[in-house]
């Protein structure tokens, strides 16, 4: 039994930090493909960056990087937009002090370590700016920021009691990163079928970007093939971030929570998060286009959101059981 | 006071209108402050330098920070901490607990007696008009009498010294702060310092919150054993925030905010993810004006609705209880050692600072005249805001200020500038000697404790004699020896 707003604040703190590792491992990509990739896939990465936040660049459209100098001069803008904007609510910067701030103010219920593991990342963070980072090696700062957050997340595994904060914060990063999983899926199925030509590495980076690239390699073949790149992205039980791996976590978290103080509502919550995984699980194979899968995956995934808002955070005092 | 190898005193100022913490007139070690003194001898300035670095580091990545208001660029400021403990020995300690005791004692008496029959008044020991013209008199209190009639659970007494002993420079009854600093430094310091500390046989304070905790149980409404406690703040941009987290750590209890709470039937709860909790005991770190909107200020949003009609009923307790201020406003603290006198037919042990009130005509006039030789504080200031430094305001400033005591004798009180202690600290390399003052804390439910230590304050701008964080102040380790 845990105060409402300590809740909430720990389900927000993983949704922010999980965002922010998700956009550095993105940009860290992004970077390296910036040193020897043809414009056409640093065009692809910017694109796929934003479509997957849900933003837009700041002068409204990427256009296609057609030079060196186009494509170093926007490119500094994108990364500076996405890493240090802090007008800019998805910005690494933005995600990452969010996170940060909700963990502030919900000190008392995470450990010295965990703090330690934000708080230093973070003075860090709030001294830099592009500058600082573009002229040596801006995939390193990238890596290392991701880093820190998967640190930080180990180090709560490591040290934190297995109550309610520690389930609020296994659910809150779950549904961020099942949702930021639909939101990419989504993005890539869309701008690889607007695009002319599709090229491996658009998929590749994919792989990388969830570790899955040997796991790739043992299960298929050399070859990178789109549906079959989506196909282990989304179903793998042993793949650690696959979609179906999340929305598992989803489950797990409700359970060990247990019912709010609505059981309707609570068994609303868990149905939902039922259905959702086992459209992943079941319905997933066999399908030629999975688009309109993961577009309902993406709904149920904002509909859980709500629902967890609803059933533990906002619900009627009125009929609130009184212990 | 010279080192052939380390760090040395050679240049330490011991001006002899100040008493020194660290050093008699002559420039020899104190008594028990020997070991530390040669302890800082052996070390290099750069051995020294490191502790420095490491402990203002250890701040800095805890997070141990205050806020100060209006500074839009410094949300989050980590209080500068000066590796150099004061120290204080074990004599010294027992007649200041002892004196605390009896003030603390006092104070908790004169609480229950102005809001219940005011015999205190009535007898002429203290005008009416300071008592009820106090604007932290709460006529919603009028009949109250909290658990044990504690009014006062947590106080934290100003305390300064001079070469004429120590003094009393205010009691801060209402929401005192500054524990976890000392807690906090205490953890930096014996860090850095852990030889010394050992050898030195200094007395623990980290059990504090143990102490606080068993201190609110005792509170709890009906003598139940096993209340369910909370620590009320206003958020996360109060200045002490990192202390109210602090706190509910060491108590074990929710840290919550007034949107936390609601009040149903009479009794207090916390809104958790299960439904509703019962609450107990309320140790809350909100001013009275905040506390309920139906009962205080009704645009607070930082308080809870109904929360003084459960007070009222019994339900719940409020540590400290509304209503507090009224005994350690400025112009009432000038009656204190009367009260002493009047409640426990006792002495005061401990002294305090002569206060003139400038709302007595006589009071008034003899402050202008004397306005470059005193401090003047407005009764209802707090954190060294609003206050004059007479010797050190240019002219123009006194005029100012003059002009609104003028208008408002009332709200202002005049003491003489003390020439407060100095003790070592290490600046740019180098001891130097800084003001600094000392806030123990006293806690009472059953029985009046405290942990022997506290939250010592040094002015770290050369010359200063204000010693708040808010105003270029810093924080100091206190090392209470044992006997």
């Amino acid at each position: 039994m845990i105060l409402v707003r300590s809740a909430q604040g720990l389900y927000w703190m993983s949704r922010y930090l999980a965002r922010a590792e998700h956009l550095c491992r993105m940009l860290a990509l992004q970077m390296e493909a910036m040193v020897d990739r043809p414009f056409r896939e640093v065009h692809f990465g910017w694109s796929r960056i934003y479509g997957t936040m849900e933003r837009t660049p700041p002068w409204g459209d990427i256009g296609l990087l057609e030079s060196d100098e186009g494509l170093l001069f926007d490119s500094y803008t994108l990364a500076e937009d996405m890493t240090f904007e802090r007008m800019h609510p998805e910005s690494v910067w933005s995600c990452f002090a969010m996170g940060r701030e909700n963990a502030r103010q919900m000190r008392q219920c995470i450990t010295g370590e965990m703090w330690l593991g934000l708080n230093l990342p973070y003075l860090r963070l709030q001294r830099m700016g592009i500058r600082d980072i573009w002229r040596t090696s801006p995939e390193t700062f990238y890596t290392e920021t991701a880093g820190a957050i998967s640190a930080f997340t180990g180090a709560a595994a490591d040290t934190m009691y297995r109550d309610e904060n520690w389930s609020f914060m296994r659910l809150g990063r779950a549904i961020e990163k099942a949702q930021l999983t639909t939101s990419l899926f989504l993005t890539q199925l869309q701008l690889s079928r607007q695009a002319d030509d599709s090229f491996d590495g658009d998929w590749e980076t994919l792989l990388r970007l969830y570790h899955a690239f040997d796991a790739y390699l043992v299960r298929y073949a050399v070859q990178v093939e789109p549906g079959q790149v989506l196909d282990l992205l989304a179903t793998d039980s042993q793949l650690p971030n696959s979609l179906s791996r999340m929305l598992g976590h989803v489950e797990e978290a409700l359970d060990a929570l247990g019912p709010g103080p609505d059981a309707t509502a609570s068994e609303e919550l868990h149905r939902l998060a039922g259905r959702v995984s086992a459209l992943v699980k079941y319905e997933w194979d066999g399908r030629h286009n999975p688009e309109p899968l993961l577009n309902e995956a993406y709904r149920l995934c904002q509909d859980l959101h709500d629902l967890v808002e609803a059933t533990y955070f906002d619900y009627p005092l009125q009929d609130a059981p009184l212990r | 006071m010279e080192s052939e190898t380390g760090m040395d005193f050679a240049n330490y100022d011991l001006a002899p209108a100040i008493f020194d913490e660290m050093f008699t007139q002559t420039g020899e070690p104190r008594d028990g402050t020997r070991p530390l003194h040669e302890a800082l001898l052996r070390l290099s300035q750069e051995e020294l330098g490191g502790i420095q670095e490491r402990v203002t580091h250890s701040f800095s990545q805890e997070g141990i920070t205050f806020t100060v208001y209006g500074d839009e660029e410094a949300e989050e400021r980590i209080i500068p901490v000066d590796c150099v403990p004061r120290i204080v020995p074990a004599a010294e300690w027992e007649f200041l607990e002892r004196g605390l005791a009896q003030r603390v004692t006092t104070l908790n008496r004169f609480l229950s007696d102005v809001y219940g029959e005011g015999r205190i008044v009535r007898d002429g020991v203290i005008p009416v008009d300071v008592v009820r013209g106090c604007p932290q008199y709460r006529v919603e209190m009028r009949g109250m009498e909290p658990p044990l009639g504690v009014w006062v659970a947590i106080c934290g007494t100003d305390m300064v010294r001079t070469n004429d002993g120590y003094f009393v420079l205010e009691d801060n009854l209402r929401v005192p702060s500054g524990v976890s600093y000392m807690i906090a430094n205490r953890k930096a310091v014996k860090a850095g310092l852990r030889r010394v500390y050992r050898s030195s046989r200094v007395r623990d304070v980290e059990h504090y919150g143990r102490l606080l905790r068993e201190t609110l149980r005792e509170l709890a409404p009906r003598g139940q054993t096993d209340p369910s406690l909370v620590l009320l703040t206003p958020g996360i941009y109060n200045s002490a925030f990192y202390e109210h987290m602090f706190l509910a750590g060491e108590l074990g209890a929710q840290l919550v905010e007034g949107r936390d709470l609601v009040v149903n039937d009479g009794f207090v709860y916390t809104r958790t993810t299960s439904g509703l909790r019962r609450v107990d005991v309320i140790y809350r770190r909100v001013d009275d004006d905040f506390l309920d909107p139906l009962v205080f200020r009704p645009d607070s949003l930082l308080g809870v609705p109904g929360l003084m009609h459960a007070y009222r009923l019994g339900n719940v307790t409020l540590a400290n209880a509304p209503g507090t201020g009224v005994a350690d406003d400025k112009s009432v603290y000038a009656y204190v050692p009367d009260m002493v006198r009047y409640y426990l037919g006792e002495e005061p042990l401990l002294q305090n600072v002569e206060t003139t009130l400038c709302r007595r005509p006589e009071g008034l006039e003899y402050t202008l005249d004397n306005l470059d030789k005193l401090v003047v504080k407005r009764v209802g200031g707090s954190g060294g805001y609003g206050m004059l430094v007479g010797p050190h305001a240019s002219a123009g400033e006194r005029e100012a200020y003059a002009e609104e005591m003028r208008a408002n004798p009332a709200d202002f009180i005049s003491q003489p500038t003390l020439a407060l202690s100095r003790a070592p600290c290490l600046i740019d390399g180098r001891f130097e000697p800084r003001h600094v003052d000392l806030r123990p804390f006293m806690l009472t439910g059953r029985e009046t404790r405290t942990v022997p230590g506290a939250f010592c304050r040094v002015a770290l701008r050369e010359g200063s004699l204000v010693v708040n964080s808010s105003q270029g102040g810093g924080g100091k380790d206190l090392w209470v020896l044992e006997d």
